[in-house]
């Protein structure tokens, strides 16, 4: 496949975690996705950019395993987790790396009615099956790790979106993924607490975590992504290592969708 | 000018044969409550169902039962089912059958609304976390939902204890009955069934305020 080729070019060392394989996705007659390949790395931070409407989310749903691609396939580790068909041996592998995908969402989709303490440890005790008082431990290891120790006994609807969005992420990280996803995990929120969840994203990145990143933060893509990918109408349209893409965009529309930021 | 002279011993001096008709309406409710919840859940599954044949038989069968009268439904499956099926239903049966089936249909649009009103996001974070489906629904969706259908619920149950009274049509001994036969021989209805209003209102109310209380020592989390 010429898309991975390519990626691969860029990326010469590191294995690929997971990879999105020629993946195209219809809803009814809208053709949203149309063969996309991305490979992400380990410690890569690769940053999802382009213009609302052009398929991000929707990539990121598939390698989430929340939507099944229409066409191509979702491979961890070597072993395809999601085909077309969903058979058998693809849902098991499924199964088996479930938890190594975290995933942050826009609407954080915190559990309102488990304080914040229980929405940690629901996952490591029900899905992990692990002792709770190492699940406790782990979750408040984590909740200092995003400044919310004293928010332990809070319930969701007590935090700010900011916090909320914090605790979201520790809660992903109690399951310890191999790669975590960020869908546009900023853009409810609103200018001044975007900067603590960001700061969050720029130090799990620092410390080598694996990261895809939809996102309309560019400074973000820029300065802490290693690889862009700049998507249009359910393409990859242009990719670029790092800053690359922000400084010298090739193609004509990456040009024209950077522009917007300038003024 | 009000001149009517109350005759309370009527309703004292008949106190057992009202007792137990109100022992019937206890029993009759607290069967169809049982029975109604369930039937409401299979129904709600049935709505929910990704399996088209399975969705029709329930929106069908949901749409008809909510969309005629309770008193139609009762008097059918009274002098219709024997007929159909050639077995002779008795009274309380068809009672109990009719009332659950009837309150089963709207208490299966309380639990399909509470359901879906968790929203869709909250069981995605659970799946993205590796919670099994059966997890997702019980630890992540139920215990918001219940919530949800707590006000709801609780004017189902009123409403089907007060349905009950319907039974009187097709003789079963409940109260409402009970009041009717001795009103027929005592020319007292006033007093009797002013008793028996008295009577419905002490059952529902505190079982209203109950879950409406409930409701609030859940919400205040």
């Amino acid at each position: 496949m010429k898309g991975i080729g390519f990626a691969y070019a860029l990326h010469m060392t590191g294995t690929p975690i997971i990879v999105a394989e020629g993946v195209s996705k219809t809803f009814g007659a809208n053709q949203v996705l149309t063969r996309v390949s991305l490979p992400v790395m380990e410690r890569d931070v690769v940053c999802v950019v382009g213009p609302s409407g052009s398929g991000k989310t929707t990539l990121l749903r598939c390698i989430a395993l929340l939507e099944t691609p229409s066409e191509g396939r979702i491979v961890m580790q070597g072993q395809a987790i999601s085909t077309p068909g969903q058979e058998r041996p693809v849902k098991a592998a499924a199964r088996a790396v479930r938890s190594d995908i975290g995933m942050v969402f826009q609407h954080f989709n915190l559990w309102p009615h488990m304080s914040v303490l229980e929405n940690l440890i629901e996952a490591p005790l029900r899905a992990k099956k692990m002792p709770k008082d190492q699940a406790i431990a782990i979750a408040e290891r984590l909740l200092a790790k995003v400044d919310l120790s004293d928010k332990r006994d809070a319930y969701p609807a007590r935090l700010s979106g900011g916090q909320q969005q914090r605790v979201a992420i520790a809660r992903a990280l109690a399951m310890s993924p191999k790669v975590l996803l960020f869908d546009e995990a900023t853009s409810a929120l609103d200018p001044e607490l975007r900067r603590e969840v960001l700061l969050v994203m720029r130090q799990l990145a620092q410390e080598g975590m694996t990261m895809l990143v939809v996102t309309h933060e560019m400074n973000f893509a820029r300065h802490v992504g290693t690889r862009t990918v700049f998507m249009d109408r359910g393409e990859i349209v242009e990719e670029a290592p790092g800053s690359a893409f922000f400084d010298s965009p090739r193609t004509e529309r990456a040009q024209r969708f950077l522009q917007q930021f300038e003024e | 000018m009000f001149k009517y002279q109350f005759r309370w011993d009527v309703v004292s001096g008949s106190a057992d044969f009202l007792l137990s008709g109100f022992q019937m309406t206890l029993i009759i409710s607290a069967i169809t409550l049982v029975l109604a919840m369930i039937a409401g859940l299979i129904i709600a599954l049935l709505d929910m169902s990704k399996f088209q044949p399975a969705r029709w038989l329930g929106i069908g069968f949901g749409e008809i039962i909510r969309n005629t009268p309770l008193l139609v439904q009762l008097l059918w499956v009274y002098y219709v089912l024997p007929i159909v099926f050639g077995v002779r239903i008795e009274a309380l049966a068809a009672l109990i059958i009719g009332l659950s089936l009837y309150q089963g249909a709207f208490i299966a649009e309380v639990y399909r609304s509470g359901i879906q009103s968790v929203p869709r996001g909250h069981s995605e974070a659970a799946q993205v976390l590796g919670l099994t489906p059966v997890q997702n629904f019980t630890r992540i969706v139920l215990p918001q939902a219940i919530r949800m259908t707590l006000p709801p619920l609780a004017s189902n149950f009123v409403q089907l204890i007060k349905f009950s009274s319907l039974g009187a049509v097709i003789s079963v001994s409940e109260i409402t009955r009970r009041g009717m036969e001795l009103s027929a021989s005592t020319f007292r209805p006033l007093e009797i069934f002013t008793f028996i209003a008295v009577v419905y209102f002490v059952i529902c109310w505190p079982l209203a305020m109950g879950i409406r209380l409930w409701e609030r020592r859940l919400q205040a989390r």
